[in-house]
């Protein structure tokens, strides 16, 4: 009876302790994939089944946990546009529409698989709790749950390598448990300035059969910008950034 | 700033669709060719101190015209254009911008070119032509030909003070500008709810040759508009005062209820608006009141991609149904004198209380907005179809208007719109001049 006690008093003990693990590992990964003040240029790729291609090219800024804009610089179609995100706040700048117009973490700017909350995309420490870690040879596998009903997908599944913290493998699933999409991340380079992180993103889903989106990371390095930068009346100004 | 001329028909439509396919098969054939693995040429994202770009379009219209209806009768007495009328229109939007230290100098003209009934047409017009300096992040001075675009709902802007009224049926094109000094000063908040402070002030002069369509010259005027971003919720506060239009103050909002469900709405106070009025004898007079617009809407995403907006409008400074009965009824009555005596002097006058008065855009009291659109359904990627219906609470009568947009190939849109219209005699929508309008259009970025 002793025993059986000290087991479960051990094991009380031990998940708060998992728990803590999980979250700094988390904040460890965040890190590793980039600094928590940066810029960064992104090209998009939306491949269709039969291999044609339409590419999109962003320059992106990011301060803190929650703020984070895009700026379009190619094609010409969308050149000009921006998207800025102030936690859950998501704002569509297009110039000939001339005014920041609301949009929501679940639309796609740019169509395919990608939407806006991988585009904008936030450090998941800022939306996600970790549920659960578990060891699987030389990577970890980390349940996250989302911390509201606004966050894009309610569950991850996150695969990150042991020894480099960098995330391997996402799975974006549903409340239910439903898969959404999954994203691949490859090619591990130096950014230089201490930043070594995947330089390219895959993604595919089940409910885009035969379609495949790629992001890949050029320039991406550590640079602190004023908060007004990440307001509504800045975003037409987002070009004097670069 | 603006050219105009006439000329009879001529091959001018045929070498723009020409030049507009090279252009866009080019760039179409250029996005398909080569499923090889993907590159990021760090070149491709070298800032220049210059950009030039803009788009070229090609816009066929058929209209279904209704000869029964008053605003066909006060275009069209003097000629028989038969049941349809074919119109070929291009356009060429140019933008450049020269950006040097604090200073950035943009440019974007419009060029519409328009071959129809009346012959062809050229129209040049510069949208916007500023410069811009920005000493901080936190401060721009502007200082030239610009637009402001103020207001928070997607058809219509009660709110929108300092700028030109936008077409509910294609809200989404630039408009010109007017010459204006405007500044915008941002402040940032870490903590509490009040996360961002802009104030933007504005000057606006309106003389002889400067701004003298924004209304009464001799005037400058002052504009300015209050933003704050305070509990998630966008606000703006605006006001207009100076003498070219009487004081005018606004209020809007825009706020996420919901992640996929967005609140937003406008109200604007204009003290003694003066309405000019034509009865069915065709005697003019001013009515002053103090006139109160006001505009609620949502957007909501569903969780199959369907986008629905919807607005209600109502336009303090909107005609009622009895005076807008009046004025058709005035145009009837030019007609029939026309028809009997050759004598076109009534329709003369009733053609001037149409410009910018009885013809503007959704004139009267009350409008419905409606805008459904689907993004990519069946697999189909980058094709959005959607419906939109404009619906004239007051007499009931209304526009509805399919279209398919397509956007696959880089640099290259194509949309199709048909635009139906129905409603009562001496209705809104009843008396415009057409049944319907089907429209092709192709654009070409660059």
């Amino acid at each position: 009876m002793k025993k059986l006690l000290v087991t479960l008093i051990a094991l009380l003990a031990a998940v708060p302790a998992y728990a803590a693990d999980g979250a700094a590992l988390l904040k460890q990964v965040d890190r590793n994939m980039n600094p928590e003040s940066y810029e960064s240029y992104r090209k998009l790729i939306n491949i269709e089944p039969d291999g044609r291609k339409k590419e999109y090219t962003l320059f992106t800024v990011k301060k803190g946990v929650d703020k984070v804009a895009s700026l379009f610089i190619a094609p010409a179609s969308e050149k000009g546009r921006s998207t800025l995100r102030l936690d859950e706040n998501m704002w569509l700048y297009i110039p000939n529409v001339g005014k920041p117009v609301r949009i929501t973490s679940l639309q796609s700017v740019v169509g395919g698989v990608f939407n806006n909350a991988d585009i904008l995309q936030l450090d998941y420490t800022a939306e996600y709790t970790v549920e659960k870690v578990e060891e699987q040879g030389n990577v970890y596998l980390l349940h996250l749950k989302a911390k509201t009903k606004s966050v894009a997908y309610d569950r991850l599944r996150l695969w990150a390598d042991k020894a480099k913290k960098l995330p391997t493998k996402i799975e974006c699933l549903t409340e239910a448990n439903m898969l959404i999409k999954t994203l691949y991340f490859k090619d591990i380079k130096d950014f230089g300035g201490g930043v070594v992180r995947p330089a390219v993103m895959e993604t595919d889903s089940p409910l885009y059969k035969g379609y495949k989106s790629v992001m890949i990371f050029a320039k991406v390095k550590a640079r602190d910008f004023k908060d007004e930068v990440f307001t509504l009346p800045f975003m037409p100004n987002l070009e004097s950034l670069r | 700033m603006t050219k105009g001329r006439l000329q009879k028909p001529g091959a001018g439509p045929l070498v723009l669709i020409f030049l507009f396919t090279l252009l866009a098969s080019i760039d179409a054939l250029l996005s398909i060719a080569g499923a090889e693995e993907y590159t990021f040429d760090v070149s491709e994202i070298e800032k220049k101190p210059y950009h030039i770009g803009g788009y070229a379009e090609i816009r066929p219209v058929l209209f279904g015209l209704d000869k029964d209806a008053s605003l066909y009768k006060l275009r069209f007495y003097n000629r028989d254009e038969g049941s349809t009328l074919k119109e070929y229109n291009a356009a060429l939007q140019l933008e450049g911008s020269l950006e040097k230290g604090i200073g950035r100098l943009f440019l974007r003209t419009n060029t519409d070119y328009r071959n129809s009934y009346v012959g062809e047409e050229w129209k040049t017009t510069v949208y916007e032509g500023f410069l811009s300096l920005k000493p901080s992040s936190s401060l721009t001075v502007d200082i030239g030909k610009k637009t402001l675009k103020w207001g928070k709902g997607y058809a219509w802007n009660p709110v929108a003070f300092v700028d030109r009224p936008k077409d509910p049926d294609e809200p989404e094109l630039s408009l010109e500008g007017f010459i204006v000094a405007s500044a915008d000063y941002i402040k940032s908040f870490h903590e509490g709810p009040l996360k961002t402070v802009s104030f933007t002030p504005v000057l606006l002069p309106v003389y002889e040759h400067v701004n003298h369509t924004f209304g009464d010259i001799h005037h400058l005027n002052i504009a300015g508009k209050l933003y704050l971003l305070l509990y998630d919720t966008d606000i703006d506060f605006t006001i207009l005062a100076g003498g070219s239009k009487t004081t005018r103050y606004g209020v809007d909002f825009s706020r996420n209820i919901t992640a996929n469900f967005e609140l937003h709405g406008e109200f604007a106070f204009i003290n003694d608006y003066k309405k000019k009025l034509i009865d069915s004898d065709g005697n003019t007079s001013e009515k002053e009141t103090d006139a109160k617009s006001h505009l609620i809407g949502i957007r909501y995403l569903t969780e199959k991609d369907t986008t629905y907006i919807l607005e209600y409008y109502g336009n303090g400074t909107g005609f009622t149904s009895g005076e807008m009965r009046d004025y058709f009824a005035f145009i009837n009555k030019g007609h029939d004198s026309y028809v009997s005596s050759g004598n076109d002097a009534l329709l003369k006058k009733a053609a001037k209380s149409t410009a910018g008065n009885y013809g503007r855009p959704n004139a009267m009291r009350e409008y419905f907005y409606f805008r459904a659109s689907q993004k990519e359904p069946f697999d189909i990627l980058y094709f959005t179809p959607s419906i939109t219906g404009i619906l004239n609470i007051n007499d009931k009568s209304f526009s509805l208007s399919p279209e398919f947009l397509y956007s696959g190939m880089t640099n290259v849109e194509f949309r199709l719109k048909a635009s139906f219209i129905a409603g009562e005699r001496f209705s809104d929508y009843g008396e415009k001049q057409n049944d319907y309008r089907l429209e092709f259009r192709a654009r070409y970025y660059f």
